[in-house]
């Protein structure tokens, strides 16, 4: 009975957590599907209207979340300690980010719609949430689940960077964002070593600076408060990935939980329904180019990845063979709501926006996906000796 | 004998004069007037095929009566492959002839052009996504309607505002209206451009995308027209609507127009030179021009 207490205390409730995290962002998304092929003009007066307020507002919210996890991710117990520990990940997660995007380059000329080829950092999207989702409905507990987190995070930091300095409009001005940023960074270094342990500040004052930052360089400010969270003072271990804060935490960055968990869902619906309307009518054979280049270039640069990894000497871990490497691959490849937000910060409103969105979407396959090659496989639950 | 033939010469040209057109399709009807603006619309054409080859040839033809020294394309000047060799053969070929008599083309980029072709010189972009220049008392605004970014759109409205030329035309490859089939109208564009195009009093616009010719009835004041099929072609994709004014998806086709002062005339030209529509557009005078 202890055991299942700790577990119950240690793990969410799977059906629980989809409430959560799963469900609202797809509700939003079909809306708008729905929507705006009945009546486009009105739901992008709507979207449009909402753009600012939710993108680049409210969303800081979800971002600075998905922050705290890796933050905490980071103490001990955590799947980030120590940080050797990600290195096999991250070289795996570079390589196949990196074989989707080619191969999306190639499928856009292939497929004869060539001005696609700027969406390539997309590719490199993994919706962490989702990812765990079907990472814990196939494997349970074993040891794959944080190997496909440490993946997830590593491609989607991959990602942001390639956002950012592959923006084809070209509008950044980071000079004045990074002395800016710095000076967010540094008042947030200025409360931790004052020991404030209330979120409010670091979130009011360092937030505030850096939202500006980011506005200022053209960057996209959901992410505004990413550079900052790592300064909120955290509890001394990691409780587990997506394990709810409990309310009487005193730590800054659980309160911060505890207070935003609930907003930032609402704002993932919002998020949902302003950006996947998407019209049928603007779609080309170019939209398949990004499901297709990351369901097959996950797996297969997982597996070339993980293989370079251990060519210089670095070790799977344990009860992980190459046969659950495919299916993670699959499972990481799942990109929806990071994918829909690089492809917003990326591409501005018009078609290209709509293909690489839609694709997006279509990543969502990767869940069957992982799930027929599970069985195919004979691996997680539909194996012999469940992890 | 001779007086026989002297007889009879009235009476060829009488001949020629009324059967040649009406073979041929419609009289020409643009005023052809020595100072006026004088230009060709052609969209979605660089496909390297015959049609594409053929429409060339007519507006070649069109040219030695009508010499207009102006060509803006709609986007998707390529299909297909975009190596030095395509470019020989689905553009520079096809349009030798008005290349060699130094008619001037200016084109926007579609979804199907490689962003790098910006750089092309015979496109005449000078390594810019949008950019505007001036014939007489036209300013052209060529926009990049596949990444409308927040920067282009600023362009647009400080270039409108500053423009004192009597007509500005933006052109570029989305239609903000169009009631063919496969793609429709681009309305997510159309939030965005159409209230930079209604305050600074913008009259005419021209896009590609929709393979088929499509003219508009003025909205909110605009005159929109689709000219999509300089090469490409979706016979039959038409579905007009009480918006449509005037459509033609039978074959390939492109545009011809007159800037002649306050007045706009344009025509329709089908591959094998018969003008399916035509017309005349007034310039409204704005309270503060």
């Amino acid at each position: 009975m202890p055991g299942r207490n700790r577990s119950r205390a240690t793990f969410p409730q799977l059906w629980r957590f989809a409430e959560e995290y799963l469900l609202l962002l797809p509700l939003g998304a079909a809306i708008a599907l729905a929507w705006v092929n009945v009546d486009a003009e009105s739901y992008f007066r709507v979207a449009y209207a909402l753009a600012f307020p939710v993108n680049d507002v409210a969303m800081t919210f979800f971002f600075a979340l998905m922050t705290k996890e890796v933050v905490e991710a980071t103490a001990p117990d955590g799947v980030l300690h120590p940080w050797r520990r990600a290195l096999l990940p991250v070289i795996a997660a570079a390589v196949a980010t990196m074989v989707s995007a080619l191969l999306h380059v190639g499928m856009v000329d292939l497929l004869e719609e060539p001005a696609l080829i700027v969406s390539w950092p997309v590719a490199f999207a993994t919706d962490l949430a989702f990812s765990y989702f079907i990472a814990r409905i196939i494997f349970g507990r074993h040891p794959v689940v944080p190997f496909v987190l440490l993946l997830g995070i590593a491609s989607d930091a991959l990602g942001l960077v390639a956002v950012a300095l592959f923006d084809p409009t070209e509008t950044h001005h980071y000079t004045q964002g990074a002395v800016l940023l710095a000076a967010a960074i540094a008042v947030a270094l200025i409360l931790r070593r004052a020991r404030v342990r209330s979120f409010w500040p670091y979130l009011l004052v360092s937030g505030g600076i850096s939202w500006y930052a980011f506005w200022r360089s053209s960057l996209h400010p959901a992410l505004a408060l990413v550079p900052i969270m790592p300064f909120l003072p955290h509890a001394a271990r990691d409780p587990g990935f997506f394990v709810d804060a409990r309310a009487d935490a005193r730590d800054a960055l659980s309160q911060f939980e505890v207070w935003w968990r609930h907003p930032a869902q609402i704002a993932l619906f919002f998020f949902g329904l302003v950006n996947a309307g998407v019209p049928l009518q603007s779609l080309e054979p170019g939209t398949w180019a990004l499901p297709i280049g990351v369901l097959a270039g996950r797996p297969i640069g997982v597996l070339v990845g993980a293989g370079l990894a251990l060519a210089i000497g670095l070790h799977l871990p344990t009860r992980l063979g190459w046969r659950d490497l495919v299916v993670v691959g699959f499972i990481v490849a799942i990109g929806f709501s990071v994918g829909l937000f690089f492809s917003t910060a990326l591409l501005p409103p018009g078609q290209l926006r709509a293909e690489t969105s839609m694709g997006v979407l279509m990543t969502l396959v990767g869940a069957p996906l992982a799930l027929v090659s599970a069985r195919l496989l004979r691996v997680g639950r539909f194996g012999k000796t469940e992890g | 004998m001779t007086s026989s033939l002297r007889r009879l010469i009235p009476i060829v040209v009488l001949v020629t004069a009324v059967v040649c057109p009406a073979l041929l399709g419609q009289a020409f009807r643009l005023p052809n007037r020595p100072d006026s603006v004088k230009f060709a619309a052609i969209g979605d054409n660089g496909t390297g095929d015959r049609p594409q080859y053929e429409v060339a040839d007519q507006m070649t033809k069109l040219q030695s009566t009508f010499p207009y020294d102006l060509v803006i394309m709609l986007g998707d000047n390529m299909y297909g492959g975009q190596k030095p060799a395509d470019f020989v053969k689905k553009f520079e070929e096809p349009y030798r002839a008005l290349l060699g008599r130094r008619v001037k083309f200016q084109a926007s980029l579609g979804n199907h052009d490689r962003p790098e072709n910006v750089n092309y010189e015979l496109y005449g972009m000078n390594g810019q996504r949008y950019y505007t220049y001036v014939r007489r008392n036209v300013r052209f605004f060529a926009l990049d309607s596949t990444l409308m970014d927040r920067k282009q759109l600023d362009w647009l409205d400080a270039g409108l505002k500053d423009a004192r030329e009597d007509w500005k035309i933006p052109y570029f490859h989305h239609p903000l209206y169009s009631n063919a089939s496969r793609h429709g109208s681009s309305v997510d564009l159309r939030l965005l451009l159409e209230p930079i195009f209604l305050k600074y009093g913008v009259q005419v616009v021209f896009s590609g995308h929709d393979h088929v010719y499509e003219r508009l009835k003025p909205q909110k004041g605009i005159y929109y027209f689709v000219s999509g099929a300089a090469g490409q072609l979706r016979k039959g994709n038409m579905d007009p609507s009480d918006q449509t004014a005037a459509s033609f998806d039978q074959d390939q086709s492109f545009m011809l127009v007159e800037v002649a002062g306050d007045e706009m005339f344009f025509e329709s030209v089908s591959r094998t030179g018969r003008v399916v529509d035509s017309g005349v557009i007034n310039r409204q005078r704005r309270p503060s021009n």
